[in-house]
């Protein structure tokens, strides 16, 4: 006999709501439930942890967690925009707008509102608050309008509102009561600290200040008048001073609250009635709400559990309390606290406070300075794993405390099986060995699965670390084999492509794939661009040929740099960074005829944004006519030589920077390695150019060049090593050659000469022992391989153009004459220039605005940067 | 659901993605050969940008993906699912050929997905 079903309704459709749902769904209670759900919003659940990521992508889709189609494929009626307005519970029926629902089992999960403290005047226009996705809309309206704003709360809501606010171009403050910023869970040395930070972003912090009133501007929209008679003028505010748990739809039930709100409830997570639950902020347990999302998700968990036991045949879980240690970037600074953050009596402590390095971080010890109690870290938190998973286990401390903020970071964290690694879906390290034992491999498996480094995504090192662990403990070979589809390193391959003449992926695949690997012969986005990096370096084929098209992977897949819109960036090679005022033109014109944006680089050359697909080979054709060809801003390969002006013109130089830099730029360009590789040489030892933190850096010197290997820039700078003195221009090219030939061949896959090196057990000693003593024997076939490239060198977009097979890959569309033409509405102008419509173009308000304030403000100016590959 | 005429098979590149306008959006189109022809919504629900048609093509598992070109998402060329996020897919549609086109089953009125809105490659 059909049983009938039992009534669930779900009264909030936030993060918490929804993860509910979706716990209920994965234990298929579909077919024992008749699930309902009522989200006030007009709108399904979305993820309100990232709300600011609203004004990155100017629109709600990246937030989304779910929608109502989605939920109805999985048997849920999700009835969005519609108030639950009272629930009868004699009756068990919740009242709405549009009529009555009957309840077997109720779950509230009515989250917060926020708290506008009751000043006079907290209603004006412009005067908002921070909490959901209609309230951000109301917020970028009205910075539209406003110059100046201010956040009255300097909580980590009200921090998270001034990043926001700041985003917008306003000229943003944040108001605050108390005597620090974040007094919940910093203490006074960690609050000082951050205000600093925060104070030398641009963003002006009041603190101590209790606003009585807000009335009429004279040089803005308002006034803030505060209870010690100072005043603030602004044009916007935001009020983001706390949240208050939403329980009056309990409160007019009957249902007990708690004094200062809240819907108390039990381990069970049940309320004062039976068979209505509450969970998350709206829930009040042993007179504490919890205001993050993690312990709403374990709420949840225990009701799923209490609701499930009948069909299950499960223990019932029950609440025990929730780990609110967190770890967050508030502005930009990195902030974190672990249980009792801000100290209590009798405690000892650890402290470092690094004024010049801007860190600041403190440990609490109970009073026999045994286990540790507490942490708070700001400007740097490296150790927050470490010190979360020591704080977790609740042990005795096994050395002195201060060792935990001196520990090698770069050691790896031996956790214990029960330590929790993702404090977002609390999943511990057992949790995620049992499914590396059950046969997931990869990180992508772990977080499908166990939902691990899938929240704010900061423990996918460490999950990534337990699965390696789990396996080697296996005795599954994690280091070997570059994906799952060989058992190969970059280097094997390389190696067996080249001894054995192998020179398409089909071939390789099927010689050389690991046994069990998929008949499909697909392989993946690591080992096919690879493949295709080992054939360019060893035959330096067209990469777009019938066989190795399919092989290329976003950028070279197309000859262009991808950007973030689904346009591509164009960029001529330019060598040397010399340029004739022609060419200047040319550029110049070709780039107002296709409306493209243009940006000098940082490798002396000009990128121009914005170009569609199917615009590329017209782009090109005219920049081939100017004597042009491709710069190779796409492929991983040599990108540019960078000069300075040498001694043609220079007072101070010694050799002619500029004709080597051309020359050496026309050698290798289009070499593809197992990365990027940028090159530099500077006229005398003032080394403008920059040669040191380049992968090949050039010095002149009297008696001829100076030779620097493996340097780097960008995010992990290292000077370049002094490789050889006072070189003839012959032996120079000679020993670049081998250099170069030997990183493509040795290298692992995306490492870039500053790792390889770091990584050659011997490292320049023995990589002078092999390039200038030639110990390997390797010398001429190094050479000879690398005459093999210079000879093969084509101008990829010359060849595409001369094919009109080849060309068709630019076709956007099969049928473009169904399709409708790329409108101009998709870009937006600012400085003369077009940008992405979803981008948010900054004004920097706080640097052009007010030259008096110039004295407190630090602007640090990012160095320029060659296009994002 | 209607089938609707994307192009002559002649037109249809092999091995690799290419997009389609039909019914008013882009499709992504890939002719695998032997592996089959998919069809699944151009537009990246990740990013809401209309590229996966210019993705690489992925195998795990045997299931056959193509990888966002923007982030890296990975779509199931037969479900839509993404393999990284339960909540991200694509719609996907059956394809045919018929007397050398190549046809795809397409709700002729607009989706309700909330992707729609943000459609801005080729609008």
């Amino acid at each position: 006999m059909k049983q009938k079903k039992q009534k669930l309704l779900v009264v909030g459709n936030g993060m918490v709501g929804h993860y509910f749902i979706e716990q209920l769904c994965q234990q298929q209670m579909s077919q024992y439930y008749d699930i309902q759900v009522l989200g006030e919003e007009q709108i399904a659940a979305y993820d309100r942890v990232q709300l600011s990521k609203y004004f990155e992508s100017g629109n709600a889709n990246s937030l989304m967690l779910t929608s109502q189609a989605e939920y109805k494929k999985q048997g849920v009626n999700l009835h969005l925009g519609q108030k639950a307005m009272a629930i009868d519970t004699a009756s068990k029926q919740v009242v709405t707008e549009q009529g009555r629902m009957s309840y077997d089992k109720l779950v509230l999960a009515t989250g917060s509102y926020p708290f506008v403290p009751p000043i006079d005047g907290n209603d004006r226009a412009d005067c908002l608050v921070y909490r959901t996705i209609d309230d951000l809309k109301a917020i970028e309206q009205s910075a539209k309008r406003s110059r100046s704003g201010v956040v009255v709360g300097g909580g980590l809501l009200g921090l998270e509102a001034a990043n926001a606010l700041k985003s917008l171009g306003v000229d943003t403050h944040v108001v605050e009561f108390a005597p620090q910023l974040m007094s919940v869970q910093l203490n006074d040395h960690g609050g000082e600290l951050l205000k600093q930070k925060i104070e030398a972003l641009g963003v002006g912090v009041h603190l101590n200040k209790a606003t009585t009133a807000i009335i009429d501007g004279e040089n803005a929209r308002h006034r803030m008048i505060f209870s010690d008679g100072s005043f603030l003028e602004t044009d916007m505010l935001v009020f983001s001073a706390g949240i208050r748990p939403q329980d009056s739809l309990a409160r007019k039930a009957g249902i007990e609250v708690g004094e200062r709100g809240g819907i108390v409830i039990d381990d069970n997570c049940q309320t004062s009635i039976t068979d209505i639950f509450a969970i998350g902020e709206c829930a009040l347990w042993q007179q504490k709400i919890f205001g993050l999302v993690a312990p709403g998700y374990q709420m949840a968990d225990v009701v799923v559990s209490q609701i499930t036991a009948d069909y299950l045949n499960n223990t019932p879980s029950q609440f025990k309390g929730a780990d609110m240690s967190t770890k967050l970037k508030l502005l930009g600074v990195d902030v974190a606290s672990i249980g009792e953050s801000r100290g209590f009596e009798d405690a000892q402590y650890v402290e470092l406070f690094d004024r010049q390095g801007g860190i600041y971080k403190k440990l609490w010890l109970d009073e026999a300075g045994e286990y540790l109690k507490g942490a708070v870290l700001v400007g740097n938190v490296d150790e927050y794993a470490s010190l979360l998973n020591v704080y977790l286990a609740a042990e005795p401390l096994d050395a002195p405390a201060a060792t935990l903020l001196l520990a090698d970071n770069s050691e790896p964290i031996s956790l214990k099986d029960n330590a929790i690694v993702c404090s977002c879906h609390q999943v511990t390290k057992s949790a995620i060995c049992e499914q590396v034992q059950g046969g997931k491999q990869s990180l992508t498996e772990i977080k499908a699965c166990t939902k691990a480094a899938s929240g704010c995504g900061g423990c996918s090192a460490v999950v990534e670390q337990i699965i390696d662990e789990a396996l080697t403990e296996q005795g599954i070979a994690t280091e070997q084999g570059i994906c799952c589809h060989f058992e190969h390193d970059r280097q094997g391959l390389f190696h067996l492509c080249q001894v054995e003449g192998i020179k398409d992926f089909n071939t390789l695949y099927r010689q050389h794939a690991k046994a069990g690997a998929s008949t499909l012969a697909l392989g993946c986005e690591i080992c096919k661009p690879l493949a295709a990096s080992i054939f360019a370096t060893l035959e330096n084929d067209y990469v777009l040929s019938e066989q190795h098209v399919a092989l290329q992977d976003t950028n070279d897949a197309y000859l262009g740099n991808l950007q973030k819109d689904g346009s591509y960036s164009v960029v001529p090679r330019i060598a040397g960074g010399e340029i004739t005022p022609d060419k200047l033109i040319a550029i110049g014109e070709i780039a107002k005829k296709f409306d493209l944006y243009t940006k000098i680089t940082g490798g002396q050359r000009i990128d121009m944004f914005g170009a569609q697909l199917s615009e590329l080979p017209q782009i090109w054709r005219q920049l081939i006519a100017a004597g042009f060809e491709t710069g190779h801003a796409y492929g991983k390969s040599l990108r540019t030589v960078k000069s300075c002006v040498g001694d043609t013109w220079c007072r101070y130089g010694v050799q002619d920077s500029v004709s080597l830099a051309i020359a050496l730029e026309n050698r290798y360009k289009g070499l593809r390695a197992p990365h990027k590789i940028k090159m530099a040489v500077s006229g005398c030892t003032r080394e403008c150019a920059e040669a040191q933190s380049k992968d090949i850096g050039v010095i002149a010197s009297e008696n001829g060049w100076n030779l620097y290997v493996c340097g780097n820039g960008g995010m992990r700078p290292r000077h370049g090593d002094l490789f050889a003195t006072d070189l003839s221009t012959a032996q120079l090219v000679s020993y670049i050659d081998r250099i170069l030939m030997f990183y493509s061949k040795t290298a692992g896959r995306l490492q870039r000469t500053s790792v390889w090196m770091e990584s050659l057990s011997g490292g320049l000693e023995y990589l002078q022992s092999v390039i200038i003593d030639d110990e390997l024997g390797l010398a001429v076939e190094l050479e000879t391989q690398m005459k093999k490239v210079v000879a093969s060198y084509q101008c990829e977009w010359q060849t595409s153009l001369n094919d009109k097979h080849f060309l068709s890959r630019f076709d956007e569309f099969v049928n473009p004459q169904d399709a409708p033409a790329h409108s101009q509405s998709s870009y937006q102008y600012l400085r003369e220039q077009k940008f992405p419509m979803q981008s948010e173009v900054q004004t920097f308000s706080a640097v052009t605005q007010s030259a008096s304030r110039a004295g407190d403000i630090t602007v640090s100016i990012i160095e320029e940067q060659e296009v994002i590959v | 659901m209607s089938w609707v005429t994307l192009c002559e098979e002649a037109a249809l590149p092999s091995h690799r993605g290419i997009a389609a306008w039909a019914s008013g959006k882009a499709i992504a189109l890939f002719n695998l050969g032997e592996k089959g022809i998919f069809a699944l919504d151009n537009i990246d629900p990740a990013t809401g940008v209309s590229v996966l048609s210019r993705g690489l093509i992925c195998e795990f598992d045997n299931q056959m993906y193509v990888s966002s070109p923007i982030h890296k998402q990975h779509y199931d060329l037969r479900t839509g699912q993404c393999l990284e996020s339960a909540v991200l897919s694509v719609n996907c549609y059956e394809v045919k050929k018929l007397q050398g086109k190549i046809l795809a089953k397409i709700t002729s009125a607009p989706t309700s997905r909330e992707q729609k809105s943000s459609h801005r490659g080729e609008g």
